[in-house]
């Protein structure tokens, strides 16, 4: 293809664009509108993921030892090199006993030799780690006595996170179809209004290809013009809600607009780009047929 | 140039517009198609271009079967066809000019021979004053004199102009069969359906007649009717 030609196809894009200015707002509008849902569930889904992690880290898993074990030091090491442990920390029986005196609010309850707590250690487990795996190795460790975590919070935590990661994917399919199914009709609208120009392009001896170029120039910039509206929407109102939150005083630990915007913006532009291309390419296809 | 043997088309609501048509127009004839509306005419013509399929029968154009063309082939055919349009098919959200260099557009020629070209066709027909207005704004014949200049621009081989004085008064019709007769002396094939009496009877060129989709007559400088 020659630049001109090129050239030639962006201007007949925009004139298109332009001359049909109400159907190309109704359908930029159309599109800002689904890619806007599809934007929702997608910060809803990685928010719910991200407060799950971060529930997640809170977990520990404590590891009581038998009275009178000495080699912490080789447990330790023991414990550490399981597959999905973090981070292990050792908690020696006289911080055991500060800790509960601090719960019960009482002093000196006990000295340093009647002191009954085992030693103990804590461990974190890294993300999506096995927690059942890790105590059933630690157990077999000789001189664990015992192992205790928040068996049901661990459990509902793994449920929940996986049921929210998806229905947050059927929600973002679900959108996505409708981004496509809205780009194909209202594009349809604009190529309808110019059959005649199809026909006309044709029966002068205009190739299938040099048709289709301006069109899917058209729906892509209709796309871009869609998923920039989105973006403003969606970022703006994310920032809008955070500043809400804080300004209220409610501390929720949600994503920061930075960590937010970036995956966004390049999804929903090449979201944009993709459904207005090929739904453009799409609706042409009834009027290229022979 | 054309060869048509037993071409028939019957339209999808039944309508038998063509019925086996068998005919041969040589390279740089003037051609004179006749016959009373809903003939099948323009029929013949769409057929040329491949607007529309024969049911039955064999056509070629410029030695192509015009049938058996692929996609990007039946492109290509229509670049060496030009066609005036018995309603003109202009845009009308185009520029006098656009909708004549559009057609040089699609085959990629560059701007300058474009520009060149498209203020030649237009002087040709005279509306040279008339190359920034919008369809709307033109008479119905300035109107056909555009789609004239359209037909010519990319200089083809065979013209098929129906009723291309169809609107036109007297004298404006005469100076556009003059073009045609120009333009058929430098060589090109002209195959023009009409119901002009007049202008049929006083040119005096072959007349091939057409009644309910069958060909009645063939006439070497014949006249509208087989009397004239
Ligand atoms: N697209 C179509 N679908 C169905 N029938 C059609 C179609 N085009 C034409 N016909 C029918 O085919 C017959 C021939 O039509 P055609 O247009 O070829 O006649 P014509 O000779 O050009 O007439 P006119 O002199 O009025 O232009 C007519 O009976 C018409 O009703
Ligand atoms: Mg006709």
């Amino acid at each position: 293809m020659k630049p001109k030609t090129f050239c030639y196809f962006l201007h007949e894009a925009f004139c298109g664009i332009f001359r049909n200015s109400l159907i190309s707002l109704a359908a930029i509008g159309i599109i800002s509108i689904a890619l806007v849902l599809f934007g929702l569930f997608y910060i809803f889904t990685v928010n719910i993921q991200h407060l799950g992690t971060l529930a997640w880290d809170k977990i520990e898993v404590r590891v009581f030892l038998k009275q009178d074990v000495s080699n912490t030091e080789k447990i330790k090491k023991q414990l550490t090199q399981i597959p999905g442990v973090r981070d292990v920390k050792f908690i020696p029986k006289k911080d055991g006993a500060a800790a509960l005196e601090r719960l019960l609010g009482s002093k000196n309850l006990f000295t340093d030799d009647d002191n009954p707590l085992p030693d103990c250690f804590h461990l974190s487990p890294a993300e999506k780690a096995n927690i059942d795996e890790i105590t059933r190795l630690a157990s077999a460790i000789s001189g664990v006595e015992e192992i205790v975590y928040g068996q049901k919070f661990v459990n509902f935590l793994k449920v929940l996170i996986r049921l929210v990661l998806v229905m947050g994917l059927v929600l973002m399919i679900f959108s996505a179809l409708a981004v496509l199914y809205m780009v194909v009709n209202t594009i349809q609208l604009t190529v309808y209004a110019r059959r005649n120009e199809i026909e006309i392009m044709k029966l002068v001896g205009a190739t299938n290809s040099f048709i289709r170029w301006p069109f899917l120039l058209e729906g892509i910039f209709l796309g871009v013009g869609g998923a920039f509206l989105a973006v403003l929407l969606l970022t703006k109102g994310y920032g809008f809600l955070l500043g809400k939150l804080r300004r209220l005083n409610v501390y929720i630990p949600l994503l920061r607009c930075t960590e937010v915007n970036q995956p966004l913006i390049i999804s929903l532009f090449a979201m944009g780009i993709f459904f207005g291309g090929s739904g453009s390419l799409f609706s042409l296809r009834r009027y290229l047929k022979d | 140039m054309i060869l048509a043997k037993d071409l028939t088309k019957i339209y999808s609501n039944g309508v038998v517009a063509l019925d086996k048509l068998s005919l041969s127009v040589e390279k740089g004839e003037f051609v004179f198609l006749v016959g009373p509306s809903g003939a099948g005419k323009s029929t013949f013509l769409s057929l040329i271009i491949r607007r529309e399929l024969p049911t039955s029968g064999f056509l070629t154009v410029n030695r192509q079967p015009v049938a058996l063309l692929k996609k990007n082939e039946i492109a290509f055919l229509r670049r060496s066809i030009g066609v005036i349009f018995q309603d003109y098919k202009l845009l009308p959200n185009k520029t006098v000019y656009e909708n004549i260099s559009f057609a040089l557009e699609v085959i990629e020629t560059s701007s300058r021979e474009i520009k060149q070209r498209v203020y030649s066709v237009l002087e040709l027909v005279g509306l040279l004053n008339k190359a920034r207005v919008f369809p709307s704004e033109l008479s119905g014949g300035e109107q056909q004199r555009v789609c004239l200049a359209r037909a010519l621009v990319n200089r083809p081989l065979l013209l098929l102009a129906d009723e291309p004085t169809g609107n036109l008064d007297p004298e404006t019709s005469w100076e556009i069969m003059d073009l045609l007769r120009e333009v058929n002396k430098r060589g090109t094939t002209i195959l023009m359906a009409t119901h002009n009496k007049i202008i049929v009877d006083k040119l005096r060129k072959r007349v091939l007649a057409l009644e309910n989709g069958k060909l009645v007559r063939d006439t070497i400088r014949g006249g509208y009717t087989l009397e004239t």
